[in-house]
């Protein structure tokens, strides 16, 4: 995918356009937001990485700026840890999602394939979600497996309704935990892992083949892998 | 203050002292002055009766009884009661002149001299009077006594005596009174300096001492102290720098680090893949560690929530409990929530519920299988103490001596340090997410295991 990364400090920009192009993405760089706002006039991007502080215009003076010129190409805006309420001024600015530096680069590819693929609308329509022989009827809150029905708490069924939202794509944990409990923070132990095995044990042990995997060192994939 | 607490106090007890070494001083002063003047004005009153005598003897010597009898009339008829008085006799002992009794009871004293008391008409009241008096031979036989009342001197020595004794018991009650309030008065200022000063102590390092309205020694006192504060909070937060900065500086290459493991375990597989995996894990235990130990400073250094949205605490623990319900089941805990009301608290959602959280991780981790943790909603009202929320598990709790460290950064107790995971800041986050909100966490025994109350300000629903 074609991503904007709009950074001021150097050391950080480069590492992120090489792991980006080393993940097999198309990576361009631009120092500041008043260069960040021309580069994103100029090129068609898939995704924007847009840094919170940064001289001349930050990154959500940016994003406001190129929302209000009718850009919709969805931001992910970067932080460094610093005021508690950060995040929710971020994400009050425009951005569709937010990290805080420094990341595990699995986390930001990840939330990048999921801004991406998102940006579909007949999905946001569909009533009846479908992986692999895996259905998930959304009005009648009905799942089942090759005919077979699997009873589920509301919170597995959350769980299981976005990863199949996400069918294909890797979601880590901290995903999980902001959308599927709605809050976002750095959980001490695996809890979220537990959660995910029980959801395995419903959907995949009496079955041919597993349909929750999990993706070392980033978090879990229902269904196979999508193509990039 | 209590008055008990002023007369404790080592200035009035200063006072005290003063006073009454000062007062036994004075007494000691007064009872010399007192026997001084009695001294002085009886040798007076003993000479002027040895006078009398000598002018008698005189008289007689000159002019025989006539001129004697002429003298003594004289005198008689002077209207003081302060006067002389005599006694006359011949060789006999017969009563020839003068206005004593012929045989008055008399009391000897030394070198001849007597004293007696006899009832006198003063103003047309009989009055005792004491005489002193002295005989002397006038010659041919005949003898003189002459003696004079000494009340007055009694009477004057009293009022001298009464006098000092009043000025010394005034000199004593104003001495202890106003000790008693300048004991106070420090005291009182003492007791603002302490107040002041367990503020500082419970956690306010960047207060300071009120000097403005303080005068002498308290100013000086409470300006080395502010100084003293001063060296505190720097090195403290001197260390404190360090260590963010030790945290901040090693994330970066740590996630570089961790990215890159973690490109490298793509391309392997097997068992390396697993090895490499574990090592990527302990990679994300310390960053998540650092993280916690930067968002600690974030939310100690920085100020306390502003207009933060209204949360419903019951919302917040049902979420968390359900969050470590499976964990909990998983190790045969029972986990209970027990919240009837709900209870509104301004704060951050995110922020309250990683507190929980915290909580919940901590009681899971020490509570053995087959145990139970209970966690408690207690619904407070906007004016009262607040919300509290009590979770309490059956493990083995924490002894009180460790009750306060742990809520130190880093710091374990000896027991869990070897045998279980964890880098002793989740309850250091629990108290700064607490005090961040106002509030605060507090370690009690939940017989035997630990219980942890927190309380949070709450606000009207």
């Amino acid at each position: 995918m074609n991503i904007l990364l709009v950074e001021d400090d150097k050391q950080v920009a480069e590492f992120i356009v090489n792991e980006l192009t080393a993940a097999g993405h198309n990576c361009n760089h631009a120092p500041d937001g008043v260069e960040g706002r021309a580069a994103a006039a100029d090129g068609t991007y898939d995704v924007m990485v847009v840094d919170r502080m940064m001289p001349r215009m930050d990154g959500i003076t940016l994003i406001n700026t190129l929302r209000a010129d009718g850009d919709t190409t969805p931001a992910l805006m970067l932080s460094a840890l610093g005021d508690v309420d950060d995040r929710v001024q971020g994400l009050h600015g425009g951005a569709d999602d937010y990290l805080v530096k420094p990341f595990a680069m699995a986390e930001l590819l990840a939330r990048l394939d999921v801004l991406v693929r998102r940006v579909v609308p007949e999905a946001e329509l569909q009533t009846v979600l479908e992986v692999k022989g895996l259905s998930m009827d959304l009005l009648k809150q009905h799942v089942q497996r090759e005919k077979v029905t699997i009873t589920l708490q509301p919170r597995e069924y959350k769980l299981l309704e976005y990863l199949m939202r996400h069918a294909g794509q890797v979601v880590t944990r901290a995903m999980l935990l902001e959308h599927v409990w709605g809050y976002h923070f750095d959980p001490q132990t695996n809890v979220i892992d537990v959660h995910v095995s029980r959801l395995r044990q419903k959907i995949d042990k009496d079955f041919e083949f597993p349909l929750l995997n999990t993706v070392r060192g980033a978090g879990y994939r229902l269904g196979p892998q999508l193509d990039t | 203050m209590q008055v008990k607490d002023v007369v404790n106090s080592l200035t009035f007890r200063y006072i005290v002292k003063y006073v009454t070494v000062l007062s036994a001083t004075v007494f000691m002063l007064v009872v010399a002055l007192y026997i001084y003047f009695s001294y002085s004005s009886f040798r007076e009153l003993g000479e002027s009766v040895l006078d009398e005598l000598e002018t008698l003897q005189l008289v007689y010597s000159g002019q025989q009884m006539a001129g004697v009898q002429q003298y003594i009339e004289d005198q008689l008829s002077s209207p003081s009661v302060n006067r002389f008085y005599y006694l006359i006799t011949d060789s006999e002992g017969e009563k020839v002149l003068g206005d004593l009794p012929q045989s008055p009871r008399y009391r000897e004293f030394d070198d001849g001299w007597l004293g007696f008391e006899m009832a006198l008409q003063n103003w047309g009241e009989s009055v005792d009077v004491e005489f002193l008096a002295h005989p002397r031979g006038l010659g041919d036989g005949y003898s003189a006594i002459v003696a004079r009342g000494y009340d007055d001197i009694v009477e004057q020595g009293k009022l001298v005596f009464r006098t000092l004794i009043l000025v010394m018991s005034v000199m004593l009650v104003l001495g202890i009174t106003g000790g008693f309030f300048s004991a106070a008065r420090a005291l009182n200022r003492v007791e603002l300096l302490n107040r002041d000063i367990s503020r500082i102590v419970r956690g306010g390092a960047e207060r300071r001492l009120q000097v403005e309205g303080e005068k002498g020694y308290v100013r000086a006192l409470a300006e080395v102290m502010n100084q003293m504060l001063e060296q505190m909070d720097s090195l403290m937060q001197g260390v404190r720098r360090v260590s963010d900065n030790i945290a901040h500086d090693l994330r970066t290459p740590l996630t570089r680090m961790r990215n890159n493991l973690s490109q490298l375990e793509g391309r392997l597989d097997g068992q390396d893949a697993i090895q490499l995996d574990g090592i990527i894990e302990e990679c994300d235990d310390l960053l998540s560690s650092f993280n916690a130990l930067l968002r600690i400073s974030a939310l100690e250094s920085g100020s306390r929530l502003v207009d933060g949205s209204n949360v419903e605490l019951r919302a917040l623990l049902r979420d968390a409990v359900e969050l470590y319900e499976p964990l909990a089941l998983e190790r045969n805990i029972d986990l209970t929530l027990d919240a009837p009301q709900s209870g509104l608290c301004k704060g951050e959602a995110d922020l309250l519920v990683q507190m929980f959280a915290n909580v919940l991780d901590n009681a899971i981790k020490y509570t053995p299988s087959g145990g139970d943790i209970r966690v408690q909603l207690r619904v407070g009202t906007a004016g009262s103490a607040g919300h509290g929320v009590v979770i309490s598990d059956s493990g083995p709790g924490i002894p009180v001596v460790e009750r306060k460290n742990v809520f130190r950064r880093f710091y374990r107790v000896e027991s869990s340090r070897t045998e279980l995971p964890g880098h002793g800041l989740g309850l250091s986050l629990v108290q700064a997410i607490a005090q961040y909100h106002f509030g605060s966490v507090e370690l009690g025994s939940a017989n035997p295991g630990l219980q942890v109350r927190i309380k949070l300000p709450a606000v009207a629903g």
